[in-house]
């Protein structure tokens, strides 16, 4: 099943010889497509004459519209996906039924409910389990040809180096977050090798190819960034539900079962006291009437807060626990609707509800853990009910009280978990584009991959093709000098690296210059007592990323980002080993621009889609398509990145981040 | 406008009502294994739950039916002929049925989807019965999303056999023991079912023409994937027949179209409410605003916009009709016209010349050049845009299909499908052609000059205009009962003599054309019910009488339309594709 990998020109011809029916009558039309098609027990470039009968029926269609040039070329791609959910699963029956030689596939996540509905290698019965071991198992039926190779695993893994990445003829991303894309955008560009990226949000989706030096890569365009509020508003003036709920979420469950917020600390010895009753059968009540009752009197009496806005009402707790004995339904019923938004008092059963649960647990975690572990902590998690219940009701309550609309379960957990809307057949769109985008790749045919937009409800197409974005040359992760080095850490030092690697053998002579990793400086013409010190002394190891600054007025260099890989020197003598070639022709930095920051674009966002204005001015763009034209760019997964909330304040901002 | 009322008592007596109606049954029901117990199980609705008599009550009082040759059409009940002219509205003769009840499980697994398009339209989504004929690569792409989505019922039609060649995009094959040699369906029936135990899919083995037209009314939408022309009319017109939503739609490598009659199609966009309100007025030629109605919602003022969407049959749209003004009128948008449209109104109509096969030797595809050309002019498109490179890449890839195109067009399918069960998007109009090369998904509104929606079919019953329009039914004199398998080769027969304009006024002056629609009407009664696709007896000459002077008559006109002659369309043989340096 694998000879294509042993003898990559016999990769079209992987499938049993009994599978090479002797009739294929289209052969004597193709005797143009025999040469790439030569007979695998007889690995001969030249080509038979019975060659065209060796293509595996199954394999037909691929050979007939790729042509057999491209289609041997696929079955001899070994390439990597990243990520194995909605656009994943859907990306990788593609890939194999293409026939694409080996596929390695990395995903961190696990199986849950709501994957179901569009993750389609993954049923009931896979709930928890690893996605990239299911979606390799359920995948390799499609194609008993194809390699397939599982890593659950983060693709941020140390195991993940630049090298590991360079093995891959082409990687495809379809992840959901921000980060991990910022990051294997990162790797591709220092490993050199082609980057399909896609993403996806209710009807929407986009693919685009990235290439070092050819396309613009993933950060050549400012992405955005979480969404933010001001402390005050969250905590003394909500005039929406999300601040509500951001308190629920981000305060009030975590001063009471997770970490206290040191900024927040000074506030909350009231609370502290309260935290300790958690169990005790007054203890919903303590906290209703000190965050739903006293805490608002106190508001409430800053009275020139209320001049223009209609002040805040606290609620009695007696008097609405009284209320609640009328409802009609009980409290399972009314937990069992999420679509319903509760009224005020159905509020107040499942806040005293989910407050037993929570107590319950944590002191039941706090009874079975280690006397050495540190305290066990409850924090949001949106599948998680009982602080899912918390968050709504409370964020309900409070809502009420400052005259905000109440929201059902269903949206409080969509706002509160930053859930963003996926379907499967947006997810099917985009991975089919990602399939067409890596034929024109495998074909070096750069000038044919698109950035590709879906145009779900456009009146005169589904998809938007345009021509791939040129690379920004102000960009701080592509337009940078990428080099890989060899090092021993035990043996090299820091001047090894800067004196012999950088001043001789990159070229940098006398320049001044900086030398950072990803904490800060190691080395610059003031700071040199790093100098003598073992790379590992200086944290400095396999897969670490240093960047070097050139300090010149004039015509400074571009940024030279260095790869560290580890290896065997061939000698003690020899305390490194360039990839590059000596005295390279390191690019100058463009003409420095006025920044373009958050300012140069529009921050105009409709229905899901961001407009980024590609005109902004100072922002040097040589893709000058259709003029005027702004590049329409859809909302992807990146926002969704794991839920974290900036709260700034004029002190600074506090990020309170669940996991 | 509002949603079409459907009572909800109805879909409790579904089953009952079903069981006494035979002309519904269909594909008997089998039920799914499951793990989620039986009230997780939707609820079989039953769209045809219209009493014929009721109907009749409100027929118009002039009859639709002025041609006695009309009378021969193997229709259950004449009755139903009428319905979708009584349907002012074409979201239903029978309505679907009252969108059931979602459960808490149903909120739970269908999570993302409910939060993109709301419980209301799930909900719609669940109660919809969807047939797929031809179970290809399309097809399987389209089952799966229509499967995840939740349906209430999938019934897959084939009664093709698996090759080796089958294995290569159809993933649902994946798993199967030895499916070579299976019917394609029903190999493909476990890893369907499995992907959600509450959708019951149903497989129907049999071609599609064994079905009489009253087949059609057992579902809410009907998608007709990698046929040929012919059969596609066939059954479009048994869906207009029933007033039931159709798709017809095929790859073919990397090129596909999907195409779409809904009829009349009312949908309704939830907007905040802009600084100019909305009125209820005509936005295009197929489009207009008929409802709007306003709320607040929080602080925001809201606008419910109830439009609907006219369209055209695949008979009119595939063929004979034009582009849309705005592309007429304009150079520069006619010149970016895939070129594509073309060559697949040259493929169609080849395939109904040629009984089914794709181009396949050189005097083939100089046949196919020609009309393509032919087709090209006719659509006013500028020579150059048909290059010979273009022509050579469509050849190549007639009859094959790849995972990629069969993906995405499967997905803006089966999203267009759900889109119009969840009455809440713009659907497409009317067709799309995608061209995976390029990455291009364009889409033309194809309409024949006059009346679109319902109005098309009675505006065309007072107008036959075919001189020989008796012919076709002298021919179908005799076939089909109640109940009894017919030739729905008579449902392509009946609309064209007695029910279309035709002859010049939809061709536009000057073009050539080689085959009229007329053609298409086959020898009934001559053709074996499961033909095999065979040469068939050359066809009365009053049918083809119609040719123009210098156009050869076909030799080897098109049997009925089959899954055998769309199976052969599937294995091109060797000799299909073409040669090196052929075409121009």
């Amino acid at each position: 099943m694998t000879a294509m990998e042993e003898s990559p020109s016999s990769a079209a011809q992987t499938a049993p010889v009994t599978e090479n029916g002797p009739s294929d009558p289209s052969k004597q039309q193709q005797p143009e497509q025999q040469e790439n098609h030569e007979n695998p027990q007889k690995p001969n470039p030249n080509a038979t004459p019975s060659a065209r009968s060796q293509i595996p029926r199954r394999d037909r269609f691929n050979h007939q519209s790729l042509g057999p040039s491209l289609n041997s070329t696929v079955k001899q791609a070994r390439v990597l996906m990243v990520g194995a959910g909605g656009i994943g699963c859907e990306l990788l029956k593609n890939l194999v039924l293409s026939g694409f030689g080996e596929i390695h596939i990395v995903d961190l996540d696990t199986i849950d409910l709501s994957n179901l509905n569009r993750q389609f290698l993954f049923r009931q019965e896979h709930i928890k389990k690893s996605k990239a071991l299911v979606a390799k198992d359920a995948a390799q039926k499609f194609n008993p040809n194809v390699q397939i190779v599982a890593h659950h695993a983060n693709i941020k893994d140390a195991q993940f180096t630049v090298s590991w990445f360079r093995d891959f003829k082409l990687v495809f991303n379809a992840l959901d977050n921000l980060e991990a894309r910022r990051h294997v955008n990162k790797m591709c560009l220092a490993a050199d090798i082609p980057l399909i990226e896609s993403g996806t949000t209710g009807f929407n989706g986009q693919v685009q190819v990235i290439k070092k030096g050819v396309t613009a890569c993933y950060d050549c365009t400012p992405k955005e960034t979480p969404k933010s509020f001001p402390v005050c508003t969250i905590r003394s003036t909500p005039s929406q539900p999300i601040h509500c709920i951001v308190w629920g979420k981000s305060y009030l469950l975590n001063e009471m079962f997770a970490h206290e917020i040191e900024e927040l600390k000074k506030e909350s010895d009231a609370l502290k006291k309260i935290r300790n009753a958690v169990g005790a059968p007054d203890f919903p009540k303590l906290l209703f009437e000190k965050v739903f009752d006293a805490d608002i009197e106190r508001l409430r009496s800053v009275e020139d807060m209320w001049k223009s806005k209609r002040a805040p009402e606290p609620l009695r707790y007696e008097k609405l626990l009284i209320k609640t004995n009328e409802l009609d339904g009980s409290k399972d019923s009314i937990l069992a609707d999420g679509q319903k938004v509760w009224s005020l008092e159905e509020n107040l059963v499942v806040f005293k509800d989910s407050l037993e649960r929570l107590s319950k647990r944590i002191i039941e975690l706090k009874k079975t853990k280690d006397a050495a572990a540190p305290d066990p902590v409850i924090v949001f998690d949106k599948d998680d009910d009982d602080t899912l219940d918390f968050v709504a009701s409370s964020a309900n309550i409070r809502s009420t009280i400052f005259g905000i609309e109440r929201k059902s379960r269903f949206d409080i957990k969509q706002m509160a978990g930053n859930i963003i809307p996926a379907i499967a057949t947006t997810n099917a769109i985009v991975a089919g584009l990602c399939v067409l985008q890596s034929y024109k790749v495998l074909k070096g045919d750069y000038s044919q991959a698109k950035e590709v937009f879906l145009t779900p409800f456009g009146s005169a197409r589904l998809m938007a093709p345009d021509r791939a974005r040129e690379p920004n040359a102000d960009c701080p992760v592509c337009g940078v000098f990428n080099a890989t080095v060899t090092v021993d850490p035990a043996q090299t030092t820091l001047n090894d690296i800067v004196e012999g690697l950088l001043r001789t053998h990159l070229g940098f002579g006398e320049k001044e210059f900086v030398l950072n990793n990803e904490i800060g400086v190691l080395y610059d013409p003031d700071e040199t007592e790093n100098l003598p010190k073992k790379l590992v002394d200086l944290g400095i190891k396999d897969g670490s990323f240093l960047t070097v600054v050139d300090e010149d007025d004039e015509h400074p260099l571009v940024n030279v980002v260095l790869n560290i890989e580890e290896g065997a020197l061939s000698n003690d003598a020899i305390k490194f080993k360039s990839s590059t070639a000596a005295q390279p022709a390191i690019p100058q930095k463009p003409k420095k621009a006025p920044q373009v920051e958050a300012n140069g674009h529009s921050a105009g966002e409709s229905n899901g889609i961001v407009e980024i204005d590609s005109q902004s001015k100072g922002v040097k763009r040589q893709h000058t398509e259709d003029g005027g034209q702004p590049l329409k760019k859809a909302k992807t997964g990146g926002a969704s990145s794991d839920d974290v909330v900036v709260i700034e304040d004029a002190g600074g901002a506090i990020i309170i981040g669940d996991d | 406008m509002e949603q079409p009322p459907a009572p909800a008592p109805q879909s409790t007596e579904a089953p009952v009502k079903q069981q006494q109606n035979p002309q519904t049954t269909g594909p008997a029901p089998q039920m799914a294994p499951n793990g989620l117990g039986p009230m997780d199980l939707p609820q079989i609705p039953n769209p045809t739950l219209m009493d014929p008599e009721a109907m009749a009550a409100i027929l118009p009082t002039q009859s639709f039916i002025p041609d006695p040759s009309m009378m021969a059409i193997p229709m259950p009940d004449p009755h139903m002929m009428a319905m979708p002219l009584m349907m002012a509205n074409g979201n239903t003769p029978a309505a679907p049925a009252q969108p059931k009840e979602i459960s808490a499980d149903d909120i739970a697994l269908y999570d993302r989807q409910i939060r993109l398009w709301g419980v209301a339209a799930q909900a719609k989504i669940q109660s919809a019965n969807v047939l797929l004929i031809t179970m290809r690569a399309l097809a399987n792409e389209i089952a799966k999303n229509l499967v995840l989505a939740g349906i209430g019922s999938l019934t897959i039609l084939d009664d093709t056999i698996v090759t080796e060649a089958d294995l290569g995009a159809q993933f649902f094959l994946a798993g199967v023991e030895n499916p070579v040699g299976q019917n394609r369906a029903q190999a493909a029936h476990p890893a369907i079912q499995k992907l959600n135990p509450r959708v019951q899919v149903h497989i129907d083995a049999e071609g599609v023409k064994s079905k009489g037209p009253s087949y059609f009314a057992g579902f809410d939408v009907v998608i007709a994937t990698d046929l040929d022309s012919d059969s596609f009319n066939l059954i479009n017109t048994a869906t207009r027949l029933n007033g039931r939503k159709f798709y017809g739609a095929s790859t073919h490598g990397m090129y596909g179209f999907l195409f779409s009659d809904l009829i009349e199609h009312d949908y309704v966009i939830e907007r905040e409410v802009g600084n100019i309100a909305t009125q209820p007025k005509q936005e295009t030629r197929t489009r207009s605003i008929i409802d709007v109605k306003t709320r607040k919602e929080g602080t925001k003022n809201m606008e419910s916009v109830t439009k609907r969407e006219l369209f055209s049959t695949w008979f009119l749209a595939s063929d004979m009709a034009g582009l849309p003004e705005e592309y007429t009128k304009s150079k520069r948008r006619l010149k970016s016209v895939t070129p594509a449209l073309s060559c697949l109104r040259a493929l169609w109509e080849f395939t109904q010349v040629k009984s089914g096969q794709v181009p396949s030797n050189r005097e083939d595809l100089k046949m196919f050049t020609q009309i393509a050309t032919q087709k090209h002019k006719a659509l006013g498109l500028p020579s150059e845009t048909l290059s010979s490179e273009f022509l050579r890449s469509f050849l190549q890839n007639l009859g094959s299909e790849i995972a990629p195109v069969s993906a995405i067009l499967g997905g803006q399918l089966a999203q267009d499908v759900i889109n119009v069960l969840g009455q809440k998007e713009q659907p497409i109009q009317n067709m799309i052609i995608l061209d995976g090369n390029t990455m291009e998904s364009l889409m033309y509104p194809l309409h024949p000059e006059g009346a679109l929606g319902t109005l098309q079919l009675s505006l065309a019953s007072n107008e036959p205009l075919i001189p020989n329009g008796g012919a076709g039914g002298d021919v179908m004199m005799g076939v089909g009962m109640d109940g009894i398998p017919f030739d729905p080769t008579a449902m392509a027969a009946m609309p064209i003599p007695d029910g279309f304009p035709m002859g010049g006024a939809m061709i536009p002056p000057g073009i050539s054309m080689p085959i009229i629609p007329g053609q298409i009407v086959p020898v009934l009664g001559q053709q074996p019910a499961n033909g095999t696709g065979e040469h068939l007896p050359t066809p009365d000459a009053s049918i083809v009488a119609g040719l123009p002077a210098g156009t050869a008559p076909p030799s080897q006109p098109s049997a009925a339309p089959n899954a055998t002659s769309a199976q052969s369309q599937g294995q091109p043989q060797g000799e299909s594709e073409p040669p090196k340096g052929s075409s121009t």
